[in-house]
This record gives C-alpha cells, structure tokens and sequence, in this order.
C-alpha cells in the first residue's frame, strides 16, 4: 500500500493540530496567569493513589515483623546531646591568638607540692579533662552516627508514604504485585506521556524566549522595552514552570520585592529562579559565562538590566558590592535576586547565609522563604550525585513539584548591627516561616573541610578549662 | 555500580546483625542509611576521609584520634565496612537493664574503647607518652610541651597504682568508677 503526499500531510496535520491547541492554550493561560485547576486535581488523585500503594506496602510489613521476634521498644527521645556540644562559635572569638598569650596562672603547676589539697585539686582537675575526652569522644561517634549538616547535602529521608519513584525508595523490595504494577503503571505514565509533553512545553519556552528577544530589538524606547521585558519574562517563567507541572501557592503577595531592592531566598534547586519569577522579574546578578550559556545572558540582558560580571571581578568583593549598589540606586532596575547560601541545601534547614549582599546598607531586604512538598518529586538537586541535565530530566519525570512562596516583610539593617548579625536575622525570619531548621553552618561544607580555626577554638575552651581549675 | 558496591542488606543479614548486636530492624537499617551516605563513592565501605569530612568530627579535637581508633582496631587495611561499623557501634548501645546487653555492650567494652584511645601501641598500658598525646591533642598549641608534662606526669603519679609509672587497664578503670564513664559513652540509637 503506497502512501501518497496528500495522505502525509493529512497524518501530519492530524498530529500538528491538537498540538498547535495546546501550545496556544498553554500560551494564552501563562499570559492571562489563570489555571484549569488541573494541576491540582492531579495532585489530589496522586495523594490518594499514593496512600493506597502504602496501605498495602504497611499491611505487609507487618505481617513481617509479627513474625520476627519481639525487639526493644522505640526510643522516641531524640540522642542525647551534651550542653556543650560543638558548634561554630567563631564569630565571638577574640581576634587575638591566644597562644600568644602569656598566662601567669599555669606557673602553678611548676609547684611540686606535697601539700593534699593541691593534689586532690589536680585530680579533680584531672577528672574533669578527663571527662571532657569522654564527652569529645562520645560526641565524635555521635556525629558519625548523626551529624546536623552532611544530612542537608543529600535528599531528605525516606518518606512515610511512598510515592511510587524507585529513587526515593531506600531498597526496592519486593511487596506486593498490585504496588509494582502501580508503580510500573506510573513509570510508562510519567515517561512516555508525561515526559515528551513537557518537553514539548520546554520547547515552547525556549521559542517565546528567542522570539522575544528578536521582538524586542525593535523598541526603540527603553522605558517601553522595559515595561514589556517584565512581562515577557513572567510570561516565559509560567510556561516553563508548566514544564515541571509546578503547582506554585504564594503567600502574602502585599510584600513582593520592589524595584530597587534585593531578594533574599534560601536555595534548593536551580528551579528556585523559575519559580520565583512567575510572580515578578528579576535581575541576575552573576558571573558572565561563554558559550550557550553567555548567548543567553546577552539575551536575557536585552530585556533587563541585569547584572554579569567578568571572572576577574569576581573575585574583588568591593567591585561587586560598588555594582550592586549603582544598580539599586537607579529606581526602576528589578530587584536583584541572591541566594546567599551560595549553594543548594536539601530544603530542611537554612544554612549560613553570606554576608556579602547585607553590606549594602541603604538596600532594602526582601526575604523570601521556599519550601517544596516532597510528596509528588524531590526538588532539591544534589550536585555531587547529578549533573544539571540529569537533573533537569529528573524533574521532568516527576509527577509535580509543587511548591509554597512565602514572601516576608522587608527588613534593613539596624543601627549598629553588624552585616553578619543582620544575616543571621533574616535567615531567621526564612527558617521560621518556612519551618527550617537554623543552622550556623556554611553551605560550603559540601565540598570543603571546615576551617582548622573550629578546632581551634575547641581546644581554646579546653585550655581554659584548664586554667580555671 | 559495581557487583561490590551498594550492596543491599539481605534479610538473612539483618536478622543475623539484629541478633549478635540486640539493635531492632529499624535502627539497623537507619545506621545503614547512615552508612551510604557517608560512603559517598558508593564503594561498599568507609575509609578515613568519608569519616573525616563528617564537620562535626573535623573540629572535635579527638577526632583523628578516634577515626584512628575505628580504622586501626575496627577495621582492616584502612577501610571499614556495613558489619565491622555496626559491631563498633554495638557497643555503644545503653546496657543497664540486663535484656538489652549482649555480649556487645558491656561495661568493660566502652570502658577498653576509652582506653584504647589512649593506648595505640596495645600493651595494654598507658605510659607517660601516651597520655601526653591525648592531652596535647585536647590543648592544640596553647600550653608550652612542659607544661602539659608536668600534668601528665603527675596524673601518673596519683593514677598508678604499682609503680609502673604507667596506667594499666584496671587502674584506669578504677579512675572512671568514680565518674560513671560507662554511662557517659552509651548513645541513643534511634528507629
């Protein structure tokens, strides 16, 4: 049987139609920012077929422990932590170094006394060191059973219901046929229907993205290119969250970042950007890249003003704080996104934010706190396990991601506060809204060791110790 | 991922952990999360630097001191895998109602862990170096080497008990009586 031309195209255009639809209905929901409230529904439906898979998977567990033999009852106390356990208190260290101190007071044990009370007193002195290595070595294997920060860098722990992905299960045993056909069922769901769908929206995205930029090289008038840049943007960033099927809920909309100011968020995955912007436009602020990537940058710059800068820059912090602070002093430049963490946490604690953008004194502070549900696809991208497109593909083939934006109420620095002292208020402010833990750790404990100056000033209040006795 | 690596904990195992350690299943199989992800080169064991980039082992001032202890008495050729982990840390589990103790963790296995960190040569005695070693390690560089010997040596001189001028298991356990050392190393175990 021959096909003909005419039959082709007849095919084509059977297949082209329905998409062409949808493209134009994606397009038009993004702009008018309204929702068919599919999404949700979906969700819904999930969260029930969720519990299911873990009713069953629950009745056959313990089916199994009623056979085992009866164990220790659980510990529902959390472990024990000593008072003093070690944390970063580098900030209130003197600057001097204490070894160069001389101290008069330990020429006392030059003494050699006979006298009973001064030995009595070395053994109480020796007693308590020595209780001391016995916290510090009950508090060193604690950490290697438990520590507070290793446990930011990798995905959060296993969920209570399963939400039928192999990767967020532990050990893929066998349970149940129903649960395997279900999560199989959900397999061919999310690659073969869900997958080439949001690629196709993805494809979409980058279309609107070139199309506008090429649109708007013909505005002559900057103020005109700017009002339809920000639009084009919020635009751009719906269809695109449309590709994560991301269900984004904001919260307190009256504190949306203004022009001129800084935003502040914690960081969990490269979708944070994404995310943010379907509800304002923001400035970049980064280093200037080559290739694909600094095509975009250029692109991007076309429709804001945004802020890259040259490697050599980078390092100068003054150069970057002097741009930042031009950038905001010229009123209708877009807030300027920063993740101060500097790195992706997995979405259970905030940690140390950098103090770098909170020297800029006459800036405004925008805080914002993102907190993803974990239930429908793991947002936080672990880079040490994934490369961004693996990622990204990932993401792609989740069921949702579905978010809460809580915006905060602006903050600025108070009279006589330190840069480092407003940081840690604003990450305050992040961790409460957003049910984080606080942590004083730097983000960038992912990759390096902690500083020799933490341990130093351990073995600083143990010599202290020493002295007073 | 190789045949070796993320081996995954057979049933049979488990049981056999849960018994030898008195752990239950749930804190058996938490300590073996625990256990991949610290094995982040996904290797099916951990050697020193997976321990020591933990942070909060980094700053505590012992914990060379105690990596040394897990990798050299725990383990074998610098490494240490799921079942010598969890037997190290077996010992560790609170004891003091008679169901819960095995042959694990008793007393005498958390007191000799504390010793050991002392005694790295194993003649089962801390001599005068020896607890110099520990002592400097707790200071880091802010008292002058003499000053830390003279403590030393007069922690000898109350601690010995025969006149070795070193401290032998027994003194050293009659030392941490006093201060209920056994309890003080027992951790909670979470399920």
């Amino acid at each position: 049987m021959m096909i003909t031309t005419a039959q082709v195209f007849t095919i084509i255009s059977i297949i082209c139609a329905p998409m062409v639809g949808i493209a134009a209905l994606v397009l038009t929901l993004a702009a008018l920012n309204l929702s068919l409230g599919i999404r949700r529904l979906y969700v819904q439906l999930l969260a029930l077929i969720f519990d299911y898979a873990t009713k069953i998977k629950r009745d056959k567990e313990i089916s199994i422990d009623s056979n085992a033999s009866s164990d220790e009852p659980p510990t529902p106390l959390p472990p024990s932590t000593a008072k003093n356990k070690l944390a970063p208190t580098l900030e209130k260290k003197n600057e001097d170094n204490p070894a160069e101190k001389t101290n008069s007071s330990i020429h006392s044990f030059d003494r050699r006394s006979q006298d009973p009370l001064f030995n009595s007193a070395l053994l109480l002195l020796y007693n308590s060191s020595l209780r001391d290595i016995i916290d510090c070595t009950r508090q060193g294997l604690e950490a290697i059973v438990d520590d507070d920060v290793t446990k930011r860098f990798t995905s959060a722990e296993e969920m209570v219901v399963w939400n039928l992905l192999t990767r967020t299960q532990q050990q893929h045993e066998y349970f149940s046929m129903r649960v395997t056909l279900l999560w199989f069922l959900g397999f061919c769901v999310r690659y073969f229907i869900l997958f080439p769908f949001r690629l196709f929206l993805f494809i979409l995205g980058v279309l609107w993205m070139l199309g506008s930029a090429v649109f708007l090289q013909y505005f002559p008038a900057k103020d005109a290119k700017l009002r339809f840049g920000f639009y084009i943007n919020i635009v751009l960033h719906r269809i695109l969250s449309r590709v994560f099927s991301a269900i984004i809920t904001i919260h307190n909309t009256e504190h949306r970042a203004k022009c001129g100011s800084i935003c502040v968020a914690n960081h969990t995955s490269p979708i944070d950007v994404i995310i943010l912007s379907t509800d304002n436009s923001f400035s970049m602020i980064g280093q200037q890249q080559g290739g694909f990537f600094g095509m975009v940058q250029r692109t991007l710059s076309q429709t804001a003003n945004h802020i890259w800068f040259e490697r050599s820059e980078a390092k100068d912090r003054h150069m970057v704080a002097e741009k930042m602070r031009e950038h905001i002093q010229a009123h209708n430049n877009l807030p300027i996104l920063i993740f101060p963490e500097g790195t992706c946490i997995n979405n259970t604690s905030v940690m140390m934010f950098k103090k770098g953008c909170f020297e800029i004194t006459e800036a405004t502070i925008y805080p914002v706190a993102i907190k993803y549900d974990n239930r429908f696809g793991d947002a936080f991208w672990n880079s040490s396990k994934h490369e961004l497109f693996q990622y990204l593909i990932l993401m792609m083939t989740s069921w949702a991601i579905v978010v809460d934006v809580y915006y905060l109420p602006p903050m600025t620095i108070e009279e006589g506060e330190t840069s480092v002292d407003f940081a840690r208020r604003v990450k305050a402010a992040i961790a409460k809204q957003g049910g984080f833990v606080d942590l004083e750790w730097d983000g960038g404990l992912k990759r390096a060791l902690p500083k020799a100056d933490y341990k130093a000033e351990e073995q600083r209040k143990f010599y202290e110790m020493l002295k007073t006795e | 991922m190789g045949s070796n690596a993320s081996i995954m904990l057979q049933q049979e195992d488990l049981q056999n952990i849960c018994q030898q350690t008195g752990f239950t299943t749930k804190q058996v199989q938490r300590l073996y999360s625990r256990f991949k992800a610290l094995d982040k080169r996904d290797c099916g064991f951990l050697i020193r630097e997976d321990l020591l980039c933990i942070p909060e082992v980094n700053i505590n001032p012992l914990g060379e001191r105690l990596i040394d202890v897990i990798m050299e008495d725990y383990g074998e050729n610098n490494k240490i895998n799921f079942k010598q982990f969890i037997f190290l840390l077996a010992k560790f589990r609170g004891g003091k109602a008679k169901s819960l103790t095995t042959e694990f963790n008793t007393r005498e296995s958390k007191l000799k862990f504390l010793f050991d960190m002392y005694d790295r040569n194993h003649d089962m005695k801390i001599d005068r170096r020896e607890l110099l070693d520990v002592l400097k390690m707790m200071v880091g560089g802010n008292i002058h080497d003499d000053q830390i010997a003279t403590i030393a040596d007069h922690t000898i001189g109350e601690l010995d008990d025969d006149g070795d001028k070193s401290i032998t298991f027994e003194e050293f356990c009659n030392t941490l009586e006093r201060i209920d050392a056994d309890d003080k190393m027992s951790m909670k175990f979470l399920s």
